[in-house]
Formats: C-alpha cells, sequence, structure tokens
C-alpha cells in the first residue's frame, strides 16, 4: 500500500521539506510568540481511512479525551490541519503563547479565542511552511472547534469520509521543560497526495 | 482581455462585493477600503485611507488588532477573528435592527497576507456580515433551553414530570446514601378523583389537577421537589426532612385541598386528599423501595377512610 502512494525517494524529499519547513516555523514562532516552542521531526505516514485513529494514537501516545481545532487549507493541493491536545491540557495549549495582554481586563480575551489563536499560528506557521517548500500559497479557513472532549476515534468519522487513504504528517510542540505536548496533523487525501507527488518530482528532477 | 479592462473589473468586484475589505500597512495605515466599509462606517476612503485606522476608528480594540496584524506580517499565514468569540470589530449596524436582537453587526473577520515573492507586503482583513447566522444560533439554543424544559415538565399542570421527579430522587437518594442525614417521600391522591371526572366533565377535572398542584406548590419550600407521577397521583421529594417533619407537610397539603372547594366552568368542586409518607432509613436498597413504602402508605390512607395522612409504620 505505501509504496503505491509514495516512492522512497518522494518520501524522502518530502520528510527533508517536512524538517526544513519545521526550522522555519520554529524560528518564525520564536519570533512572534517570544517563547521559543520545540518543534519535533515531522512523521509522515500513509494511512488507510479505518487506520488513521489508531495510527494517531500511536504516534501521539494519546488515550484520553481530546480537544481538537481544524483548519482546512488550500491550493491544488489541499487539506485539513488538527490541532489536538489532551482534554486537560487546554490550559497549557493556551499558556503556548506567554502573554501578559491575555490578562489584560481592559480587552479580555476569552479561553476560546485564545485556543484558536494558538491553533491558527501553530497551523499558520507550520503548513505555510511546508507549502512554502512545495511553491505553494495556501489560504486558510477560520478554525473551528472539532470539540472539546472527543476520542480519537471521533476526530475521522469512517464510514462518511471520501477518502480511502490518505496522508498524515504529524509535528508535536513542546515549551522546553517538556511538560506538555500538543500535536499538528496535516491530513492529505488522494488528490493532493497525487499532486503532492506532482511537486515532489518536480523538486527531485531540479536537484 | 488586457491588463487594464482585467484590473478595473477586480475594482469594480471590490467595490460592490457585500462584504468589507480594507488593507493595511505594518504601521496600521489604512491602504485600501471599499463600498462596504464606507456605507456602513459613514467614512469614503479619501478620509480613511491613508491615515492609521485608530485615527478614524480610535473605538477599535487597539492591543488586539495590532497584534492580529502583526501576527500575518510575522508568520505570512492567515489569522481570524469569529463572533462567536468577539461579536465585531468595528460598530457597525445591521439590517435586521426591528427583529435582530443583537445591538451591532455581527462580524467574521479574516485576515489574509499580500505577498510579493516571500515577503508580505500588507494585510487585507475582510468582514462578513453574519448577524443572520447570529439570530439563528441564538434562536436555536433558545429553543433547545426551552425543550430540555419541557422535558421535564407535566404538560397539565406545569410541575415536574414523572420522569424529572424520578431523576432528582435518585440523585438525592445517592447523595442521603453518601453522606447520611434525612430524607422523606411523599405521595398522594386526590380521592374519588374519577367521580369528578364522572360528574363533572374532564375539562372540570383538569382543572382541578392544575388548581390543586399550583396550590400545592405555592406551600411548599424551594428545596422540595414536587411532581406529578400520573392521573391523580402526586409525589414530593423532601431532603433534609425526618419522617415526622414530613407528616407535618403531610397534613398542610391535605389542609390545603380540601379547605376551599375548586371553582371551575361554574361549578364550585369539594376535593379531598390521601397522603402516605415514607422516609430513606439504613438498608434500604434503592430509591424505588422507598417509593413503594409512600405508595403503601398512601393504600393504608385510602382503606382506613380518606382525606387523611398516613406514615409507613
Amino acid at each position: 500500500m505505501r509504496e503505491t502512494v509514495l516512492t522512497e525517494d518522494q518520501r524522502d524529499a518530502l520528510q527533508e521539506i517536512a524538517n526544513l519547513a519545521m526550522g522555519q516555523a520554529a524560528t518564525r514562532l520564536a519570533t512572534l510568540l517570544d517563547t521559543f516552542i520545540e518543534l519535533s521531526v515531522p512523521r509522515v505516514r500513509v494511512v488507510r481511512v479505518e487506520d488513521a485513529a489508531r495510527t494517531l494514537r500511536d504516534m501521539t501516545g494519546i488515550d484520553e479525551h481530546v480537544i481538537a481545532v481544524r483548519q482546512g487549507f488550500r491550493s491544488d493541493i489541499k487539506g485539513e490541519a488538527l490541532v489536538i491536545c489532551r482534554s486537560s491540557g487546554v490550559g497549557n495549549l493556551c499558556a503556548l503563547v506567554n502573554d501578559p495582554y491575555v490578562h489584560s481586563a481592559y480587552e479580555s480575551v476569552s479561553q476560546t479565542e485564545l485556543m484558536f489563536d494558538v491553533a491558527n499560528v501553530l497551523t499558520g506557521a507550520c503548513v505555510s511552511c511546508i507549502m512554502n517548500q512545495l511553491d505553494r500559497t495556501p489560504i486558510f479557513s477560520a478554525p473551528g472547534l472539532l470539540g472539546e472532549k472527543l476520542a480519537l476515534e471521533d476526530v475521522f468519522h469512517a464510514d462518511v469520509l471520501a477518502w480511502r487513504t490518505a496522508l498524515l504528517l504529524e509535528v508535536n510542540f513542546s515549551l522546553e521543560d517538556k511538560t506538555f505536548r500538543a500535536h499538528l496533523v496535516m491530513l492529505m487525501a488522494e488528490e493532493s497526495i497525487r499532486r503532492m507527488n506532482e511537486a515532489l518530482n518536480a523538486i527531485l528532477s531540479s536537484l | 482581455m488586457n491588463q487594464v479592462m482585467e484590473q478595473s473589473l477586480s475594482d469594480l468586484v471590490i467595490e460592490r462585493v457585500d462584504f468589507g475589505i480594507f488593507v493595511l500597512d505594518r504601521t496600521m495605515k489604512v491602504l485600501m477600503w471599499n463600498r462596504f466599509m464606507q456605507d456602513h462606517s459613514g467614512l469614503p476612503a479619501e478620509q480613511v485611507v491613508g491615515k492609521s485606522v485608530f485615527d478614524s476608528f480610535p473605538e477599535l480594540p487597539r492591543v488586539w488588532l495590532t497584534r492580529k496584524v502583526e501576527s500575518v506580517f510575522q508568520l505570512g499565514s492567515f489569522a481570524f477573528s469569529s463572533w462567536e468569540q468577539r461579536p465585531y470589530l468595528f460598530k457597525f449596524d445591521h439590517d435586521r435592527p426591528i427583529t435582530g436582537g443583537v445591538d451591532f453587526m455581527q462580524q467574521d473577520c479574516t485576515f489574509m497576507p499580500l505577498t510579493r515573492g516571500r515577503e508580505v507586503v500588507a494585510v487585507c482583513v475582510t468582514i462578513s456580515d453574519v448577524t443572520n447566522v447570529s439570530v439563528m444560533q441564538r434562536e436555536r439554543e433558545e429553543a433547545v433551553v426551552k425543550l430540555r424544559e419541557y422535558a421535564n415538565r407535566d404538560g397539565l399542570t406545569g410541575i415536574a414530570n414523572r420522569r424529572f421527579f424520578e431523576a432528582r430522587l435518585r440523585d438525592e437518594f445517592a447523595r442521603w446514601q453518601r453522606y447520611g442525614g434525612e430524607l422523606s417521600v411523599l405521595l398522594f391522591d386526590l380521592d374519588h378523583f374519577k367521580d369528578i371526572n364522572d360528574r363533572f366533565g374532564h375539562a372540570v377535572g383538569d382543572t382541578v389537577l392544575r388548581v390543586m398542584a399550583q396550590r400545592v406548590a405555592d406551600a411548599l419550600r424551594a428545596q422540595d421537589i414536587f411532581g406529578r407521577f400520573g392521573g391523580e397521583e402526586f409525589a414530593l421529594l423532601l431532603p433534609c426532612t425526618p419522617l415526622a417533619d414530613a407528616m407535618i407537610v403531610a397534613e398542610k397539603i391535605r389542609t390545603t385541598i380540601c379547605d376551599t372547594p375548586v371553582e371551575a366552568e361554574g361549578v364550585r368542586v369539594p376535593v379531598t386528599a390521601s397522603v402516605g409518607g415514607a422516609a430513606a432509613r439504613p438498608g434500604l436498597p434503592g430509591y424505588e423501595v422507598l417509593i413503594n413504602e409512600a405508595d403503601a402508605a398512601l393504600y393504608s390512607a385510602k382503606r382506613q377512610g380518606r382525606n387523611r395522612s398516613v406514615a409507613l409504620a
């Protein structure tokens, strides 16, 4: 299954691109947030729809309920990005932005608004950087809450999904003390995988 | 189509489109301002463009907006604001002043990077009027609250229905099992209610039930739970109340009911009630048993001649 979707060269190229992109994203996030957020080496998997939840569970090591914020992104390559963390960790997620302004009484910001902002910033930085490496400029849709107390299985509705196979790219974020992790997952279905292949081939042939 | 023509078509679209479009540079200076923004703010492009947006709109949330725009410049990615968290950015009127029930136009905002090469040269902000969506969502939320309430109420009398009563009894019983204390239940039943229905008709019977439920409800304490168990049978849950005190309440209910006949459809209907009481005591396996015991006491009150209250012996 895996070989038919991405060749070994394509996979290596994608991994390399994702590594570069995360470096860029980390720099941009550090400037914006004034905090150093550690980004893991991104992990790329090709998953069948029925295995998606289990794969995500294996990759994240999360058994508990999660909070998940989703955003669509599109160019000719399109997909969805999810920011996922344990439901108990919302406070920590928001604390990724170490920002006195949040506590200002004058212009108050609700926890939900802050959570969307943080998710949007993480998604925006990582997805934009990866897409830029592929020579694409993505357009994003507004972030939406999938749920505050979800089982990972509920993130994917395997029975109604239009795709059979998806490319799953996972990055995790932690603060320097590593007490807390949040995960970003990029998901792209067949048509976008095909276009991703073309983009990767273009990069490989230009080397 | 030549370049000039394409350019002007885009300009026409931007002018006519039914959402706000404006462009800011990194110092928050306005570079572009479309017709929607002009119509709703009352300030034309000539007055707004070339100046800081805060000069024209000092009431804008300055820190918040500056940070949003700055994040787009720094990340080269999008930023958003939803009416659900922040109802509006600009204090614009909406087109539902009569039926809307919201103060200002509810807005979804998108902040888009405008890039040349890899560099963000400006940020384009779009404002969508989502007042209708917000009004519909509020109506839906209100409907859900009402439905939830109706699901707990008896349609005829307006007091709690059996389902809700039993749920509360289960909770209170669990609390009593965990923490101890006192917990009593009264069941009461209007005497010979079938005769009332037969003699005066169901409309009168219904009025009797409604009036009795109201009278009893008015006589209770706030923490007591009063529900219709079905037909002419009612139940009362009395937390933190020993059986002796519950039987005082039982007498109060009985006299409240029998002291004054009910006036309905031009007839005076004398009504009496029988009351049975039981209290939770160690060894009771579940709240259903408590109900059964109160029911046995009620049966005993009926057998002893009705219009009386009896505690489980």
